[in-house]
Order: C-alpha cells, then sequence, then structure tokens
C-alpha cells in the first residue's frame, strides 16, 4: 500500500507531462537527426545514396573516409585548419591573457580607453575590415599563406579573449598579488606563477571558445586563401561541393571530417564547451 | 615614489603586457578599419591605382536597388529572426527547467548545432530542402500532403523564411543554455512564493519567470540581433544571395561588389561597409538605450 | 627584529582632498607587539600597506631597523604579512604555499624543507601538508597564512585583520595563539583590527586611528583609563562610554557639570582649572554605574526612568532616560534587576570616574594629580 500513493502519482504525473515529454523528443529528433542523416551518408557511397536517401547503411563504407583525406585532399584541408587555428588559438590565449591581466590589474593612465575600445571591437561587422585587409595582406605578401591567415584571426579573436579574461582576471583577490610581491615575485613572474594557474578554468574556457569559432570560420577564409592547397576545412569543403556537386556521399564524408574533432571534444567536455561557447552571454 | 605602489607597475612592464595585443590589433584591426573609411571616398580598380571619387560612393548608394533589396532582408532578417531564436531557446529552457528526467542529456543534445560550423549546417539544410529528395518534402510526400512540396530555396517567397528557420535551428540551443543558466540562478524564494500563492503554471512564467528574465533574454536578443546584422556564411553557401536577391544581405552584397563582380572596384563595398558599420553600431545603441539595462551589456 | 619607525607619513590619492594617512607619527619597539585600532576607513589598513612596500608613501619617512624603505620594494623589506583574506595560492599545496616565498630567495633546499616542518610544527600543520587551500577549513586557511609569515624569519610580522574571517570561537583560541607566539618569536609584530577586545586584549601597546591621523597611542589599559578624547572614549570599552554635554559650574567652591536637570560633582580636577560657563562632554563608562542604594558614601546619583532592560546573565545592562538635554546612558551592572519599564532607576557613581571633553575640540579636559 505504501507504494500505491506515489506510484498513481508518478502516472498522472506522467499523463498530464505527455505534451512535455513529447516536445522533449521531437525536439532532439530535430535537431539530432539531420547530423544522424548527414553520419549515414557519410559511409555510404553517392549511388547508394541516390537509390535511397534514408536507408540505414547495409555495408559500411569506411573506404570512403580514407578516399576524402587522400584523393580529395580533405588531408591537407584539416592538416591547414588544425596548423591555423592551433598557432591562432596559441597565440591569442598568451596575448590576450597578458592583456587583460595588465588592464584588470595595473592603474594607468587609458586603461579603460584601451579596454572599451577592444570591447566596443566585438560587434564590428567583419565587412569594415575585410576588404582593406585583403589589400593590406596583399601589400604584405601574405595574401593566400597560411601565416596571414593566422594573424588575422588572432586579431579577430583579441577582443573578445581580452574581454572574457579581464572579467575573470580582474575578480582574482588584489592580496594574492600582495602576498606574491611580498613573497619577491615580480610583476612577469606572478603572472606566470600565480594569474595564469589561477586563471586557468577562465583560460580554458576562451581556449574552447576560440577553437570552435576558428575551426568553423568561414568569411575571411575565403577571401585571403585562394590556393587549394592552403585552405581550411570549410572552404575546402564548400570547394568539393562545388567541383563535384552531385557527389553527395562524398561530401557528407568530407563533412564528417571536419565536424568529427569537435564531436570528440564535445564527448568529454561538453559542459566546458557549453561554458565556453556561452561565456559572455552569461554572468 | 615609484615602484612601490602594488597596483601601478612602470610603464616599460605595462607595456610588455600590452604592446603585443594592441599591435596585432592596431595591425589587424584598428588600421584596417580606417583603411576601408579612406577607401570608401576612392574608386580602386586594382590595388596599385585609386582615384579619389569624395562622396560618389555613398551617393551611388541611395540609387542602388540591391543595395536597398539586401538592406531590407537583413533587416527583417535581424528584427524577426531572433525572436525566433531567443523564444524556442526560452521555451525549450522552460521544459528542462520543469524538473524532466535526463534533463542534461537534453541539454548537451540540443546545444550540438552550435557548435557546427555553417558549412556544414548549410550543405545539410540544403539537402534537407532538396526539392526531390529533401526531408521537407519527402515527409510532405508521404504524409499526402504532396501538394505542398516546394522548392524551398528557389522561391522567392520562402526562400529567406527557409533560411531563417535554419538559421534558428543552429542557435536556438545556445539561447536555451543561456536561458537555463539564467533561471538556475533566479531566487527560489520568488518561484516559492508564487507555488503558495497558488499561481498556475502559466502565471508563473509570464508574471514570475519571464520579468525576472528580462535582463537575460534582452541581452541575448541584442548579442543575436548583432549576429544577424553580419550574416553572411548561411546566405553564402545555401542560395548565395538569391533567387533574384530575395535572401541577399548587405555582407554577401559587399563580398560580391568586392570580390565577385567583374566591375572590380574595392571603394564603392567599402562604402557599403562603412554605412553599414555606423548602421550596426546605431542600431546598437540604441537597442541597449531602449532596453535601458541597468548592467553593463555583455556579450 | 628591528625597530619600526613612522615619521609624518602621510598617503594622499590624486583626486582627493583630504589625505586617507595623514602626517602619522610612532615607533614600535624591537619585539613589540603593536596594533593599530580603528573603525574602518580610519586608515590603518593603509598605514600597514605603506609599511609593507604594497602602497606607495606620498610624505614623510619610514625606517625598517634603521634604514629608510620609502623607496625598497616589498620584498626587500624583510617583512611578511598576514591578509584579511588570507591570500594563500589557491593552485598550491600547503606546502608550496609555505615554501612559496623562500624558494625565490635562494633559500637552500634543506633550510626550506627545515624552516616549512618547523612552522608546520608550531602551527599543527603537518597533517595538511599536501592539501590545497579549498579543502582547508578557516582556521586552517588561517594557520598557514600564519605559517607562510613564520617561515620567511622576518625582521617584522604585519597583520591585516587576520582574524575577522573566523567564528567567536575560533578567533578567542586564535588570539591566545598569536600571543603566545610572538612570545615565542620576540619578533616586531604590527596588528591591524577594528575590534577592541582584540586591541586590549593582545597589544602591549595601542595606537587608535581616527581620520587618518594618531588619535593616541599608549598601553591597552591606559589609552582606557585615559582617553584621550571622546572618540577614543567611545571607540574602547564595550558597551561605549556614556557622553552628553554638559556646562562647567561652581556651587560652593565644588566644581560641576551641569546636564539637563542633573549635577554630576567633579573631583579630579581642581577648581580653578575649570571655568565656569565652559562647554563640555561629560563621560561616563557604564560599568562606573552601579543601582543607587546599595553603596557606600561618597558616591553621586542620577535619577531617571527605566527604558529597556538586557540581561546578559553575569551582568545586566540597563537603559536609563536621564531626561532632556542628557538623553539615554547605558549602566553595565552586576546585579539581576526586574524592575518594570518605565519605573524610576537611581543610578549611582564614583565623581572619580567622570571624564571630561571640551564640547569643540573633543580632547580630553586632563585632570591633576591622577593617572
Amino acid at each position: 500500500m505504501a507504494n500505491a500513493e506515489p506510484f498513481a502519482d508518478r502516472a498522472t504525473r506522467m499523463l498530464r507531462s505527455a505534451p512535455l515529454a513529447a516536445v522533449l523528443v521531437l525536439y532532439t529528433l530535430y535537431s539530432a537527426l539531420p547530423f544522424a542523416w548527414i553520419a549515414t551518408m557519410s559511409v555510404r557511397t553517392t549511388s547508394e545514396i541516390s537509390a535511397n536517401h534514408y536507408a540505414w547503411p547495409t555495408v559500411w563504407h569506411w573506404e570512403k573516409y580514407r578516399a576524402a583525406w587522400f584523393d580529395s585532399n580533405f588531408g591537407t584541408y584539416f592538416w591547414n585548419s588544425t596548423l591555423v587555428v592551433v598557432a591562432a588559438v596559441a597565440v591569442v590565449t598568451v596575448l590576450g591573457a597578458a592583456a587583460a591581466h595588465c588592464l584588470a590589474r595595473y592603474r594607468f593612465r587609458g586603461n579603460r580607453l584601451v579596454y572599451f575600445i577592444l570591447f566596443s571591437s566585438i560587434i564590428f561587422p567583419p565587412q569594415i575590415i575585410l576588404i582593406s585587409l585583403f589589400q593590406v595582406m596583399a601589400g604584405y605578401g601574405l595574401y593566400n599563406s597560411r601565416l596571414g591567415l593566422t594573424l588575422v584571426y588572432i586579431g579577430l579573436q583579441l577582443p573578445l579573449t581580452v574581454y572574457l579574461l579581464e572579467g575573470f582576471f580582474a575578480r582574482i583577490p588584489q592580496d594574492l598579488f600582495d602576498a606574491a610581491k611580498i613573497d619577491g615575485y615580480g610583476d612577469f613572474e606572478i603572472f606566470v606563477r600565480i594569474v595564469l594557474p589561477v586563471g586557468m578554468p577562465a583560460i580554458a574556457t576562451t581556449v574552447i571558445l576560440n577553437f570552435i569559432q576558428l575551426w568553423n570560420e568561414f568569411l575571411f577564409a575565403v577571401v585571403l586563401v585562394n590556393d587549394p592547397g592552403l585552405s581550411t576545412l570549410p572552404i575546402g569543403i564548400r570547394r568539393f561541393m562545388g567541383d563535384y556537386f552531385q557527389d553527395t556521399g562524398m561530401i557528407a564524408t568530407g563533412m564528417m571530417i571536419a565536424v568529427l574533432p569537435v564531436i570528440v571534444v564535445y564527448a568529454f567536455f561538453s559542459e566546458k564547451l557549453i561554458q565556453g561557447m556561452t561565456a559572455g552571454a552569461v554572468k | 615614489m615609484k615602484g612601490v605602489d602594488t597596483r601601478t607597475a612602470a610603464w616599460p612592464t605595462l607595456m610588455v603586457f600590452l604592446l603585443p595585443a594592441l599591435a596585432v590589433y592596431a595591425a589587424f584591426t584598428a588600421y584596417p578599419v580606417f583603411r576601408t573609411f579612406y577607401n570608401s571616398f576612392f574608386n580602386i580598380a586594382d590595388l596599385d591605382t585609386a582615384r579619389y571619387v569624395g562622396l560618389d560612393h555613398f551617393r551611388a548608394l541611395a540609387g542602388d536597388s540591391t543595395f536597398r533589396a539586401s538592406v531590407v532582408n537583413t533587416m527583417i532578417w535581424s528584427f524577426v529572426a531572433p525572436i525566433i531564436d531567443v523564444g524556442t531557446g526560452l521555451l525549450l529552457a522552460l521544459c528542462l527547467y520543469a524538473g524532466v528526467p535526463f534533463a542534461r542529456f537534453f541539454r548537451v543534445a540540443w546545444f550540438t548545432p552550435v557548435l557546427l560550423s555553417y558549412v556544414v549546417v548549410g550543405i545539410m539544410w540544403l539537402w534537407i530542402y532538396n526539392y526531390d529528395w529533401g526531408v521537407v518534402n519527402a515527409t510532405l510526400r508521404a504524409t499526402g500532403l504532396g501538394a505542398l512540396a516546394h522548392s524551398w530555396l528557389g522561391d522567392t517567397h520562402t526562400a529567406l523564411a527557409a533560411l531563417m528557420v535554419t538559421h534558428a535551428w543552429k542557435w536556438a540551443g545556445f539561447n536555451m543554455v543561456v536561458c537555463l543558466a539564467a533561471m538556475h540562478s533566479l531566487p527560489s524564494e520568488v518561484l516559492e512564493a508564487a507555488e503558495l500563492d497558488n499561481c498556475g503554471w502559466a502565471a508563473k512564467l509570464f508574471h514570475v519567470v519571464i520579468p525576472l528574465l528580462r535582463p537575460t533574454l534582452l541581452n541575448l536578443y541584442i548579442l543575436a540581433f548583432i549576429g544577424k546584422m553580419k550574416v553572411f556564411d548561411l546566405v553564402f553557401i545555401m542560395t548565395d544571395g538569391g533567387p533574384l536577391w530575395a535572401t541577399e544581405t548587405v555582407s554577401t552584397y559587399v563580398y560580391k561588389r568586392a570580390f565577385n563582380w567583374n566591375t572590380f572596384d574595392l571603394g564603392y563595398p567599402s562604402a557599403i561597409a562603412v554605412l553599414w558599420f555606423l548602421v550596426v553600431i546605431a542600431f546598437v545603441a540604441l537597442l541597449t538605450w531602449l532596453f535601458r539595462q541597468k548592467d553593463r551589456l555583455e556579450f | 627584529m628591528a625597530v619600526v619607525r613612522l615619521d609624518n607619513l602621510s598617503k594622499r590619492y590624486t583626486g582627493t582632498a583630504d589625505a586617507a594617512v595623514d602626517r602619522v607619527s610612532f615607533t614600535v619597539a624591537d619585539g613589540e607587539f603593536m596594533v593599530l585600532l580603528g573603525p574602518s576607513g580610519c586608515g590603518k589598513s593603509t598605514t600597514l600597506r605603506m609599511i609593507a612596500g604594497l602602497e606607495a608613501i606620498s610624505e614623510g619617512a619610514l625606517w625598517i631597523d634603521g634604514r629608510q624603505v620609502n623607496t625598497v620594494p616589498a620584498k626587500d623589506r624583510d617583512i611578511a604579512m598576514v591578509f584579511q583574506s588570507y591570500a594563500l595560492y589557491p593552485h598550491m599545496t600547503v606546502r608550496d604555499n609555505l615554501a612559496f616565498g623562500l624558494r625565490r630567495r635562494d633559500v637552500a633546499k634543506a633550510e626550506i624543507e627545515r624552516r616549512v616542518a618547523l612552522a608546520a610544527s608550531i602551527l599543527g600543520l603537518e597533517p595538511l601538508l599536501e592539501r590545497k587551500p579549498f579543502a582547508l577549513s578557516g582556521g586552517q586557511r588561517q594557520r598557514v597564512a600564519l605559517g607562510r609569515a613564520i617561515v620567511r624569519e622576518p625582521k617584522v610580522f604585519l597583520f591585516d585583520e587576520p582574524l575577522s574571517n573566523l567564528d567567536a570561537a575560533l578567533r578567542v583560541a586564535t588570539r591566545n595563539e598569536l600571543v603566545k607566539l610572538h612570545r615565542r618569536l620576540g619578533v616586531t609584530m604590527i596588528y591591524v583590527t577594528h575590534d577592541q577586545v582584540e586591541a586590549m586584549t593582545m597589544g602591549q601597546r595601542i595606537c587608535v586611528m581616527n581620520r587618518g591621523r594618531v588619535a593616541q597611542i599608549g598601553a591597552p589599559l591606559e589609552v582606557y583609563r585615559n582617553p584621550a578624547d571622546a572618540f577614543v572614549a567611545r571607540f574602547l570599552g564595550s558597551p561605549p562610554m556614556n557622553l552628553f554635554p554638559a556646562t562647567l559650574r561652581t556651587d560652593g567652591g565644588r566644581a560641576l557639570a551641569a546636564a539637563g536637570t542633573h549635577a554630576i560633582p567633579l573631583e579630579r580636577w581642581r577648581t580653578e582649572a575649570l571655568s565656569p560657563g565652559r562647554e563640555v562632554l561629560c563621560g561616563i563608562r557604564p560599568e562606573a554605574f552601579e543601582i543607587a542604594g546599595r553603596t557606600t558614601a561618597g558616591t553621586a546619583t542620577v535619577t531617571g526612568s527605566l527604558s529597556a532592560i538586557e540581561p546578559l546573565g553575569a551582568e545586566t545592562l540597563l537603559l536609563v532616560d536621564l531626561g532632556p538635554g542628557v538623553g539615554e546612558v547605558t549602566a553595565r551592572v552586576r546585579d539581576d534587576v526586574d524592575a518594570p519599564i518605565g519605573s524610576t532607576m537611581a543610578l549611582s557613581f564614583q565623581p572619580a570616574s567622570v571624564y571630561l571633553f571640551d564640547r569643540t575640540s573633543e580632547l580630553a579636559i586632563p585632570a591633576e594629580g591622577r593617572a
């Protein structure tokens, strides 16, 4: 008898929440099925797909990944993306953290002005720098180069990085710095041995945010790099799509190659990733 | 007296921290911005020769019907789409806030589209909207509504809406997570008090939760608004502004005028970019002022 | 071990008219425990931070161990500081927190280990050495902060309200430990607090500060018994001294302070030192009052109506309204009182326990013959 009451309770609650359950299931399908669909297509050949676009793979054509990687240049695109994004994220993190620490910790004339300028740059529409960057990069011989793209990416993510890290660093208590000063450490040692370790959670968040944004970046990559051998993944996929419009199967495989690193990271660090992507919007 | 106060440092020290970032900013943001302003007064047919034309580009803009179409499209997108994004996000967050089992799973699943690149999302939805075998038309035909099957992206009446749906699909999870975080930080006493007042579910939502979430929702609206004012990737990949400029946005038009049209001139698109830069800043300032956020605007 | 001497030390922030610290001078003897006491914003912490080298000195001179150190950076002043927030490095273990300051100073490894072990044993930190700060209780964190200062073996210890984040019981225990530690190490210590009990129980001398200036310096009981001005009188003692406006008068050759309807006899001053008509503040400590009728002759009495009773167990606080011109006074008596609120209450006191302060300057009017 003791169990009857809660069970009845639960039953009515479930009945009442049937619409809610329906919403949950439907939205989950809505957000996940397109991705699952691409995933199945990535291991089916184009002719199989043409026969039936929604069939479950009968033969799992894993070799398509090999083909995409080697024959369709996705390996090159992947390498280019990795090189550019990792380098840009590494540099922007260091530069951004140093600047953020400087703005958060020290009082000096112009501090808030610099902060405000960086902060407002976050809302700039990209076109305001896109065209002239094309000119500038061409002038410096950095057009069509991974180094050029990396430098632009550093500049692109710098304002947001400084903004997010400044907010976090400013909350590190001043006493910690004073204690380290008394303990005999100089400004740079304090930055390396106190600020960076203590700020690690925030730094990890910005690293993730920058990584995802740059890994997916399209506009600057399409304008500043023309050479297929130097293209990043988003451009590579689009180029492939343009050249082999009908080859649905191989396009799907290419898309999976671009998405997989993100998904793998997401599987392990979903909370950190969500936190990173929404950083700045939630405070 | 220098060097003792721990909140001050010598200028060389400050510069070691700040200068690399400032140099990058100056080279890759500040200088290009000024250069674009400068360019907008010139005709730049190739990179080495520039001819001063004063305000000619800006005058030409007034009579440019494609530009006008792109502005209208971008404005529709910027004002309408954020409502869809934030509204969906809020509803999804409410579902999870109701305390459903596996909330964590749903949250992670619904957030996934945020992580995908526009290229992937764009191709995915190109296929979903495909006339012959896309999911939308296939579903319509399978349910006997074949008459409604449609070339969603090929029809000037539906193309923009179709893109907005895709955009909302990508961003709803983002708004959901932010709303949910804001809900969890609501003081539980308020909701308990509403419970005691025997408030109904809907009353609680409209009279307690939404007013309390107001700052977050407005913040998300502005955030989405800024995003739409810049929208480029999705359009570029899915419709390239077509059909007949039905989905042309300011960003895609600038790109086309700068890099795709045969009338190669970097001056005219620069003028558009300058104008749009000022418009975006003005709108953000206006919205912020309208919403009268007490808190500092958070991006 | 060292003498710390402040000579007209001032701190001015740009854009503010008043100095945060205004010409503060005092000397802390070698091995002395000096307490800087005052309400928040009185400049005591800023003074300490100037001594530490965390805040630039605007004017004046600071000597530590015979060396002027105005522009010497904090790390070279041979001081150690315990912060109110403890300022433990959150990413380091207790051991690393203790050793961090020594590693920078090229202390030999074995010596670092010896000192860490010693400090850990003094403070009972041995079982906690491998923990990180987040895994410690408030009291344990406080001890680590203390340990970090001890291992440095500095010439001067500085404390910035180190006990204010502890709960009441722990605060009393730690207070005693700090006194013992001072006795054991025999090092100069400067201790900032807003808590008069801490100041009274720990300090060998107290420096009371108010609005950036030194109000009074002296041994705790001396400051308590002979407050230099009305501020010190109010600040030291709990509940604070009753102060009410009065006018001096003579009545048959005897000096009186007329306050409202009351006449307070003044015995500690020579009559000719008190000019009649002078506006003063009259002060009587709550504990100087007793319930009239049970005491011997030679006492004075004031009568008012009882407005509140706060029984504290060992003693009772009475709020008695002495009428217009005086208002409510607090009495701290040893008896249990169960008189009804509003009833008439007579309080007696020794005339020798009356204090006088000038009404405008608020400075004490010194009595003759007595300390």
